[in-house]
């Protein structure tokens, strides 16, 4: 599959992989080049492959409200929240963003492009209220606008300020040129900025405009590295349907106090029966570099592994996500086998750099 | 893609440069541009014996690790001390600056038994089809 943008990666002459079925730019100039931009100015990001389901109708409060792990009626047009559709192991099937685009009527998820399908597929399953579920992702690209630049880049090409829009809140704004635009204060980098949600036919305009304006385009690689950076989880990698949010230290997105949701009774017994296993930041302090499925060991004993892993761009440190032992606290040495070697690393809470960097 | 003459390749992407007293190795331009920025460089050292197919040692980039393999046996005499600091040269200048080892007590069969650089440049078009 190819996003909108396609065509304008290949004038770039970006490195495209297969990520999942989608033929996306891994880097264009560099990784590390892109990373920098990101957080020194601005970086630009296409990430129209993220899917997009809508949920309507006057059931879906309510329905959102037990399958999602927030307090939904809570929620006020304008508002985004990161949360996550569980099975009833309190595993993690998908993290998401979703959307308030009519407080009680109608509702945007955001969702991971390689779980779409089998997201959308469970909604249904569970859909006892009967609210409306519909697949709109092929309605929509998504630009993602990073950087401290951003704000600068966005009201130059479409005439948005951005201080008037908080953190984790959205605006809908209308343009001749674009159509309507949902911008969301959001986004995976750690460095500000906006998340941009138009039409596919509009969408190689304003990719071209924000680049005019000095935007720099930037890949999945970093985009990767970027977010590894901030502690940011990766589904798939960090978690997955075999660990919960309490492990991977995302009880912020959980709401244990509301009345019932898909996986809370599985969330509370493992509460109770005591967490084994978290999700935790680790800093390599000897030359290397770890990757996903090193093993972390400390006193000759196996005691986690890597589920992410890179070298940082801004601190030229190796740096990684994984699952240990739930005792090691902040600050505990430990080594990470990377193939015969094992390095000298540190548990440490992320994030691992700040987000933004003076240019 | 850049393949000078005088050097011989392998269908890993190291070259060979032949030289008093042993064969320099490295990564070829073509290499370096599929693995993008380098970050980490690996390699094995002074005195270790390796036999044609070994490796020598790991590139890493961002992304991804690759190997680096001996393409003749031998030993190790020298490896490339400026990578540690600056694995980067791998990018900027491949065949220069960015070496990786040198070996010696290579035979000269299996030298002459590599690619040259126009049998290089046809067998990366044949990859590219």
């Amino acid at each position: 599959m190819r996003t909108p943008l396609f065509h304008e990666h290949e004038k770039l002459g970006a490195r495209i992989v297969d990520f999942h079925g989608w033929d996306m730019p891994v880097w264009y100039s560099g990784i590390k080049e892109e990373h920098l931009a990101t957080r020194r100015h601005a970086g630009l990001f296409d990430v129209s492959h993220m899917g997009e389901i809508v949920v309507k109708g006057p059931l879906s409060e309510a329905y959102l409200d037990r399958v999602l792990t927030r307090n939904i009626p809570a929620m006020k047009d304008g508002g985004i929240l990161y949360t996550f559709l569980l099975n009833e192991r309190g595993g993690i099937i998908d993290d998401l963003i979703l959307y308030c685009m009519v407080q009680g009527e109608r509702y945007m998820l955001c969702v991971n492009s390689s779980n779409k399908d089998k997201d959308h597929a469970w909604m249904v399953s569970r859909n006892s209220e009967g609210a409306v579920i519909e697949d709109k992702s092929d309605s929509y690209a998504m630009l993602a606008l990073q950087g401290p630049f951003s704000g600068a880049i966005l009201k130059t090409c479409v005439g948005f300020e951005l201080s008037t829009l908080r953190s984790f809140h959205f605006a809908l704004h209308k343009t001749i040129p674009y159509g309507e635009l949902v911008i969301s204060r959001s986004g995976y980098t750690g460095a500000g900025g906006v998340e941009i949600f138009l039409s596919p036919e509009a969408a190689p305009a304003l990719w071209q405009s924000f680049l005019d304006q000095g935007a720099v385009p930037c890949g999945l690689g970093a985009r990767d590295t970027l977010r590894l950076e901030m502690g940011y989880p990766l589904h798939g990698n960090d978690i997955t349907e075999s660990t919960t949010p309490l492990e991977a230290e995302l009880a912020f997105a959980v709401d244990l106090g509301k009345a019932d949701f898909i996986g809370k009774d599985a969330l509370l017994d493992q509460q109770r029966r005591g967490i084994a296993r978290r999700l935790v930041g680790i800093e390599v302090l000897d030359r290397g570099i770890p990757r996903e499925h090193c093993r972390c060991i400390k006193d000759a004993r196996e005691v986690g592994m890597v589920t992410s892993g890179s070298l940082s761009p801004v601190s030229g440190k190796g740096i990684a996500l994984g699952y240990v032992d739930s005792q090691l606290k902040e600050g505990t040495e430990i080594f990470i086998e990377v193939r015969e070697k094992h390095l000298r690393s540190v548990i440490r809470k992320p994030p691992f750099v700040s987000g933004t960097l003076q240019a | 893609m850049d393949i000078p003459e005088g050097l011989r390749y392998t269908r890993d992407h190291e070259w060979v440069r032949v030289e008093d007293g042993g064969v320099r190795i490295g990564i070829t331009d073509y290499a370096q541009h599929e693995l993008g920025d380098v970050v980490f460089v690996d390699l094995k050292s002074a005195g270790t014996a390796v036999k044609k197919g070994d490796p020598v040692g790991t590139v890493e980039s961002v992304k991804a690790v690759s190997d680096v393999y001996s393409p003749v046996s031998g030993a190790i005499t020298e490896a490339n001390a400026d990578l540690e600091s600056g694995p980067e040269l791998v990018n900027q200048d491949c065949y220069g600056r960015g070496w990786m080892v040198i070996i010696a007590g290579a035979p000269v069969m299996e030298i002459e038994a590599l690619m040259d650089a126009p049998a290089y440049r046809a067998y990366l078009e044949q990859e590219a089809k």
